[in-house]
């Protein structure tokens, strides 16, 4: 038993004691960078945020780790935060959403106002679309489309007028499955956002 | 005297190697995979291979010292276990303080762990050679990787933006082309310049 100890330390004594210095130095790092790490991902999605509510003054968490619908019927966590304007009052709620897109997943960060019954629009927080077709979708001239649409379900369309607001969303020329995946995230994440909003008394008013 | 004049031209040939004659990009055709994926603009061109030049020259000096006391069965697995951890330490660097670079190169920083080029110079240099050669082996071969990206990069940004690392660079009226900012983009230039590397090395040979 002991000759087998003997060994086996003998073999490998260099790979244990490798892992713990490496094990080490990574430590040593994440220490070292992992608040700066947070504070950056806070800070890009409160700019992403304030960019589209722009009463903002600041957000708080309204509901933590709320259930938005995911792929294939799975649930999906996310943070609804609640946009505060300099007297303290509810400027609108923004929130993540994630769905399939033509490469990769396509995550928004989506906005509306304190009722819940117009979008402020959204910001693409990640994606991986096809360069100059499927991440169009950050251009003007499909993003504005959102802003000012009614929250209730979004329709697409391949030939409109993309400057009228209302619910029908003109596609992007050449990238139709990243449009409809862009409209599928909406219409997933604003009903059962509005849902959870009203169950917490957090919209004033008839938000529903 | 010849002895050391001797040493000097290899402490000099380690530097020297990887940016022409053992190019990883355009001679060995090793570690393709960034060449291809992060090449649409120069400047996550530039900071994938700074990031390769700093996990070489650590994983090269971290085999190096470690040389002699490598068993064959463990070589592989010591290999891996240095490289991982400095990649892992880039990753978190560029997270922490080039955040807008990390995203870019999303992915591609992580799967440094399994870019050949590292894992090769591991086995054919630091894991037989001192520590000072296999540094200047890794700084030499990050180097050329690094200039073989800028160059891809550099061409497919001037075609697909009109831009050289965010500058502009092409006329008023010049129409970007899309295509190669796109993964065919990226095949025809890397085609085309290893066809361009390929006929140097003819002629020289000539």
């Amino acid at each position: 038993m002991f000759s087998k100890l003997k060994y086996f330390i003998a073999e490998s004594w260099l790979l244990l004691v490798s892992s713990f210095l490496f094990g080490l130095l990574i430590a040593v790092a994440d220490a070292a960078w992992s608040a700066k790490i947070a504070q950056n991902k806070a800070e890009k999605l409160s700019g992403l945020m304030t960019s589209l509510v722009s009463d903002a003054n600041s957000f708080e968490i309204a509901i933590k780790e709320a259930n938005l619908p995911g792929n294939g019927g799975q649930t999906v966590k996310t943070d609804i935060y609640k946009a505060l304007d300099k007297q303290g009052n509810c400027a609108g709620f923004a929130f993540i959403a994630a769905g399939t897109g033509f490469a990769d997943k396509i995550e928004l960060v989506i906005a509306v106002d304190a009722r819940c019954e117009k979008l402020f629009g959204f910001n693409v927080l990640s994606s991986n679309e096809t360069p100059g077709f499927g991440d169009k979708m950050k251009n003007a001239i499909f993003s504005n489309q959102f802003k000012g649409a009614p929250t209730g379900k979004l329709e697409l369309i391949k030939i409109g007028d993309a400057g009228k607001i209302d619910n029908e969303i003109v596609a992007i020329s050449g990238a139709t499955v990243t449009s409809t995946a862009v409209i599928n995230i909406f219409n997933k994440s604003i009903k059962s956002v509005k849902e959870q909003l009203q169950q917490k008394g957090l919209i004033t008013g008839n938000g529903g | 005297m010849a002895g050391e004049s001797s040493v000097k031209i290899n402490y000099l040939g380690a530097l020297t190697a990887g940016l022409w004659r053992e190019n990883p990009t355009f001679r060995l055709l090793i570690g393709m995979c960034p060449p291809l994926a992060v090449t649409t603009a120069v400047k996550p061109a530039l900071t994938m291979g700074l990031s390769v030049i700093f996990v070489l020259v650590c994983s090269n000096l971290a085999i190096s010292l470690m040389r002699n006391l490598l068993k064959p069965h463990l070589r592989i697995i010591m290999f891996c276990l240095s490289i991982a951890t400095f990649v892992t330490i880039c990753d978190l660097y560029l997270r922490a303080f080039a955040p807008v670079m990390s995203e870019i190169l999303g992915a591609y920083v992580p799967l440094i762990i399994v870019n050949c080029i590292i894992i090769f110079r591991a086995e054919a240099c630091a894991s037989k050679n001192d520590v000072w050669f296999s540094i200047l082996d890794g700084i030499g071969s990050g180097t050329g990787f690094t200039i073989a990206l800028c160059i891809m990069a550099g061409i497919r940004e001037i075609l697909a933006s009109g831009t050289f690392a965010g500058i502009a660079v092409m006329p008023r009226g010049f129409v970007p082309w899309a295509a190669m900012q796109m993964p065919v983009g990226a095949f025809v230039t890397l085609g085309l310049l290893l066809g361009l590397a390929s006929l140097l090395t003819a002629k020289k040979a000539n």
